[in-house]
């Protein structure tokens, strides 16, 4: 049995009082042995950046340690002074991040932050450190290493970004490496390069990594042991194997349960062939001189949900805001219901625009925090020709549909959580009784647990409402549960589309075998 | 909802301050003891009986008017023209503001260039201008103000403006085909008060200050208005024997500004912690 | 390249600043013809005589013709005599900019050490005893008025301590002590203003991911603060000690006025008690030059501290 690298016993980190909780992480006891990869699961607010955080001496300002030992090296961590952690730090453990941009500095070239490192911790000459830092970003496989050390952070992309935190961690080779949330910024293809560099890390060196994610796809990727927090406490611990195909709390089958499957619900193939509800023909958009979007053409029928699949900057938002005319597309054309819409303006452009509506992505920036949400909802439903009380019945009874109290009328967004906002956003679009409704990135921001079930009522009222949908995701999972028909874009162009099943079964682009590859957890969900 | 404001000692010193001035603005002729434009006796000294045995609690002018009434009265020619000033200005600048962050483009650079002529004015070139091509008059000097302030403003409006509309609930709006007014006053406009409350504080002490400024430099009120900066401009030649004429309208003129810019600053402190709330 | 394009862009915003700038003075100014000649006639001067100067001085041509031509002298360096003192504008313009360019400059240093020095030791620890107490003086010099602050520094300095003259003439030559009073209270508002500017950067910056990741990287806090805050947290203050010119300019009356300096603030003082329309137009316009050439200046500072600009990663 290896000697363990770091031994948690019954830490706990007090919040301050008036909090929603007494303690950020409550009684939690783990260990961390040499070449493994720990996960720590946990949805927003289970406490598992706070954990993270103190195991650096950097608890954020007003929390407290109210307990317990975290022993390294037969030290207990938590009793060094700032001075004694100094030493640690970047020595003994290294830290990656959530956000690889924001973690550079970026006033200073990639060389200069790689070697400061050694600067810190070593003595080594100048042209030593120099050195190192070049072979350093020769491991983490980033392409000409001379020019990388040379850009500063803004001159990279967030995968490249990420490399470097990662090198910079690595510099000393410390034991352990603690890692929170390091791919959730980056598209998924990046994500399994990012993945793949430190499953080698363990293989390879050696290191014991704790890794922080609430994505159970990377965990099923990378983990040997798992421990799920919940509330602060961790409900269930063990190895990858036992935590993910026979969980025993029910927190964890729950979140297991929660990750959408790669295989296709069963959706039934359209009775008659109804005339589509959108169609977008030979759509094209520039800004400026960079064309984000060639020649896209597609269509969708009413009660059907095609997805548009895509990563950062494939264009798939430019898209959605063609559709809701937020921009104006460089040409091509638009039609609902058969009436080309890019013409339209001022009371036709209006009368149109309740016809398609929009669900956005962000459940906090998408409702006016000064309104109460019931009037909100109402004022749509006036907006497509109701009177006042018709409209205020109407809002209650969506609000019923979303599965919110009609007493949440009187309440302002503040109220709600993330997924209940996003309901009040559907309701919203509801309201105006849409034929077509487009969801850009709509269940992205939430929790897994909750994006399930938002899922699963978007996809209820879509059946119900006979509604054409068009889906907007970066998750081939979330696109395999509600779609009829996907469409892969990359780079502004279209290189896959088919029915749902096929495309995920039998993908025929490289492309899209590529995303599909690389889907986190691919082989357990 | 105003509870988190009066938890601030910044918001209670500050409001203190500025509650103050604004109540011995509206109770002037209950509280002066003496008319402000009637002679009594000059250069009487602070706390000294004059010859009736009357008291003059700052002393009284080379006029022989009393100060403290004079004092007194000032805050209401400050309070009213301040008031009044910074409120022409910010119709203008909301107004402009909103519609150039709103809809953006050639309306937006055609405004900003013009307000950025104006603000390319130090302040006190710009009045000194108008004023001698308009005269010193109450009327002028709002206008004066108005004029140099409301461009400040619309920067500033027009920068909230922009990163309010910028968020999806009035893309949403737009998508159910919301007229445009309705967006900016019921969407946009509530969402910009926070900041706007805090910049009309400091705004409203800037144009205190202006005030007695001109006054100082004899560019403001015409006399015998009792006006603070007037009342530090007339005193000046004398202020090395009669220190009293100069330091209390200084005192009352710095009491109140420095009360607005503590009133500013515990608001933002209030509404930055709302801001991390949510 | 990029620099290149991007100061071009500023130069001709600036230079369209100033033709819009030239052509309210002189419409404010000049528009009303009659008024123009009560004011260098002066208001005694008859009717006929008040016509035949308009008639000789080619007033009686279009509007825009007039300011075309104006603009053309003024360009060329003609200013026109000044009707109070007597004198060319021009020679009576830049002997008084230099002297209060000294007052200025004196202002600039301070506000500049002072300001950014506060800043930086309050933003370093946000909620010290020592941010508290620097964040209370920025607030109280940022409130009182010149004038005011002028009376209580002078209160203090001149008639209670007698340290320092009360009044800064000059007569006797260029003289230290006689600086002393009119630098620190034009200096004080822009100086706490700049602190507060430095010290919000600064806690900024200090709570960014990047400063995180230094810590974390066990580098010490003064390492942190030198290597990895201070250079992203002077960006801002740094482009807004320029911008601080135009409150400096309107300062300069002030202090001038109160302290008796024959600087720019008083010529321009003088001129607007006696309606001296000629030297009014060469001060306002003189003003924003400076206003306009701070804010260039201002722009390549930002361009030059900020990698992202000068690289040319965004427009």
């Amino acid at each position: 049995m290896t000697q363990s690298l770091l031994q948690i016993r019954n830490l706990s980190v007090a919040l301050p009082k008036g909090a929603d909780r007494a303690f950020a992480v409550h009684d939690v006891s783990l260990e961390v042995k040499p070449a493994e990869i720990l996960c720590v699961v946990g949805e927003s607010g289970s406490g598992k950046s706070v954990l993270t955080a103190t195991l650096m001496g950097a608890a954020p300002r007003g929390l407290r340690v109210a307990g317990g030992t975290a022993e390294m090296g037969g030290r207990d961590l938590l009793t060094l002074t700032e001075r004694q952690w100094r030493d640690i730090r970047g020595k003994d453990i290294g830290m990656i991040f959530q956000e690889p941009m924001a973690s550079l500095n970026p006033a200073l070239t990639v060389a200069q932050q790689i070697e400061e490192v050694f600067e810190l911790h070593s003595d080594y000459p100048r042209a030593e450190r120099a050195a190192r830092a070049k072979k350093l970003v020769e491991e983490m496989h980033l392409p000409e290493p001379d020019r990388i050390l040379k850009s500063f952070p803004h001159q990279l992309s967030g995968g490249q970004c990420q490399r470097v935190v990662i090198a910079m961690a690595l510099a000393m080779s410390p034991k352990l490496l603690i890692a929170d949330e390091p791919t959730t910024a980056l598209d998924v293809t990046t994500q399994a390069q990012v993945l793949k560099l430190i499953r080698e890390l363990r293989d390879n060196h050696g290191h014991g990594i704790i890794f922080i994610t609430h994505d159970l796809g990377v965990v099923a990727d990378i983990a040997d042991r798992i421990a799920v927090m919940r509330r602060g406490e961790v409900v269930e611990i063990g190895s990858a194997e036992q935590v993910l195909k026979a969980p025993q709390h029910d927190y964890t089958k729950t979140l297991i349960a929660a990750v959408p499957s790669l295989v296709p619900r069963d959706r039934p193939a359209a009775e008659t062939e109804e005339a589509p509800a959108l169609t977008v023909s030979a759509l094209n958009h520039s800004y400026g001189a960079k064309q984000v979007l060639h020649d896209i053409t597609l269509s969708v029928a009413p009660g059907r949900v095609l997805s548009i699949v895509g990563e950062s900057g494939s264009g798939k938002s430019t898209i959605a805001r063609n559709l809701i005319r937020l921009t104006d597309p460089t040409s091509g054309t638009i039609a609902v219901g058969g009436e080309p819409i890019l013409d339209l303006k001022g009371g036709a452009l209006r009368r149109m625009r309740r016809r398609i509506q929009m669900i956005f992505q962000d459940p906090f920036g998408s409702l006016n925090p000064r309104r109460k949400v019931g009037p909100m909802i109402a004022r749509a439903a006036m907006l497509s020709g109701a009177n006042r009380a018709e409209a205020v019945e109407r809002a209650k009874e969506l609000l019923e549909l979303v599965g919110l109290q009609r007493n949440a009328y009187d309440r302002r967004p503040a109220a709600f959580s993330g997924g209940q906002r996003q309901r009040v956003g559907i309701a919203r679009a509801l309201a105006m009784r849409p034929d077509v409704l487009i969801a850009d990135e709509s269940v992205s921001a939430l929790d897994v647990s909750v994006q399930a079930q938002v899922l699963d009522l978007l996809a209820d009222l879509q059946k119900r409402l006979s509604l054409a949908v068009v889906f907007i995701t970066h998750d081939l999972r979330v696109a395999a549960q509600i779609s009829d028909e996907i469409v892969v874009m990359s780079k502004g162009h279209v290189v896959e589309r088919g029915p749902a099943n096929e495309v995920l079964t039998r993908p025929q682009h490289p492309y899209t075998r590529d995303l599909i590859e690389a889907a986190p957890g691919r082989g357990a969900f | 909802m105003f509870v988190p404001y009066l938890k601030k000692p910044l918001v209670l010193i500050g409001g203190g301050l500025a509650l103050g001035w604004l109540l011995v603005a509206i109770f002037a002729p209950l509280i002066a003891p003496y008319d402000p434009l009637q002679t009594l006796q000059p250069l009487a000294k602070p706390m000294v009986a004059g010859a009736k045995g009357e008291l003059f609690l700052f002393g009284t002018d080379m006029l022989g008017r009393d100060i403290f009434s004079r004092l007194v009265w000032g805050a209401r020619t400050v309070v009213i023209y301040s008031t009044l000033a910074t409120l022409t200005a910010y119709a203008f600048g909301l107004l402009f503001g909103l519609i150039a962050g709103y809809a953006g483009g050639r309306t937006d650079a055609v405004l900003s260039f013009l307000a950025n002529v104006v603000l390319s004015f130090p302040v006190l070139v710009l009045y000194i201008v108008i004023i001698v091509v308009i005269g010193a008059s109450p009327v002028n000097i709002v206008i004066a103000v108005t004029f140099s302030s409301a461009p400040a403003i619309y920067r500033i409006v027009r920068g909230i403006t922009i990163d309010v509309a910028s968020r999806d609930f009035v893309k949403a709006a737009v998508t159910q085909g919301e007229s445009t007014l309705r967006i900016l006053f019921v969407d946009i406009l509530p969402n910009t008060t926070g900041p706007l409350a805090v910049d009309f504080c400091l705004r409203l002490g800037y144009t205190a200050i202006t005030i007695g400024t001109l006054g100082f430099l004899g560019l403001g009120l015409p006399p015998p208005t009792p006006d603070w900066g007037g009342m530090v401009n007339e005193g000046r030649a004398m202020a090395i024997a009669f220190p009293h004429l100069v330091i209390f309208p200084c005192i009352a003129i710095s009491s109140l500004t420095l009360g607005l810019s503590l009133l500013a600053d515990g608001l933002r402190e209030v509404n930055d912690a709302k801001e991390r709330h949510a | 390249m990029f620099l290149g394009m991007f100061l071009l862009r500023k130069v001709a915003i600036a230079l369209a600043t100033m033709l819009a700038v030239s052509f309210l003075i002189f419409l404010a100014l000049e528009v009303n013809v009659e008024d123009v000649a009560v004011k260098v006639l002066g208001q005694y001067s008859t009717v006929e005589q008040r016509a035949a100067w308009l008639a000789q001085n080619g007033y009686n041509d279009p509007f825009l013709l007039r300011y075309v031509r104006w603009l053309g002298q003024f360009v060329a360096g003609d200013w026109g005599m000044s009707t109070f003192f007597r004198a060319p504008v021009v020679d009576m313009v830049l002997p008084r900019l230099a002297a209060s360019a000294i007052l200025a400059g004196g202002a600039l240093l301070v506000i500049v050490i002072f300001g950014l020095g506060l800043g930086v030791l309050a933003g370093m620890r946000p909620g010290s005893l020592l941010d508290r107490m620097i964040s209370v003086f920025s607030v109280v010099t940022t409130s009182i008025p010149d004038f005011a602050s002028a009376v209580f520094l002078s209160g203090i300095f001149v008639f209670w301590l007698g340290l320092l003259p009360g009044a800064s003439t000059m007569i006797s030559g260029l003289s230290l002590a006689e600086l002393v009073l009119p630098v620190s209270v034009l200096g004080l508002y822009s100086m706490g203003y700049l602190a507060r500017v430095t010290r919000a950067s600064m806690v900024d910056v200090m709570g960014t991911h990047y400063i995180r990741t230094a810590r974390l990287k066990g580098a010490s806090m003064g390492r942190i603060v030198l290597r990895h805050a201070l250079r992203n947290a002077l960006i801002t203050p740094v482009t807004v000690i320029m911008l601080q010119l135009p409150w400096l300019l309107s300062g300069v009356i002030v202090i001038e006025v109160f302290y008796a300096y024959k600087g720019f603030g008083t010529l321009l003082y003088d001129a607007a008690l006696n309606q001296d329309i000629y030297l009014i137009e060469a001060c306002a316009m003189i003003s924003v030059l400076v206003v306009v050439l701070s804010q260039i200046l201002s722009d390549l500072l930002y361009g030059w501290l900020n990698p992202r600009i000068t690289l040319g990663a965004r427009a």
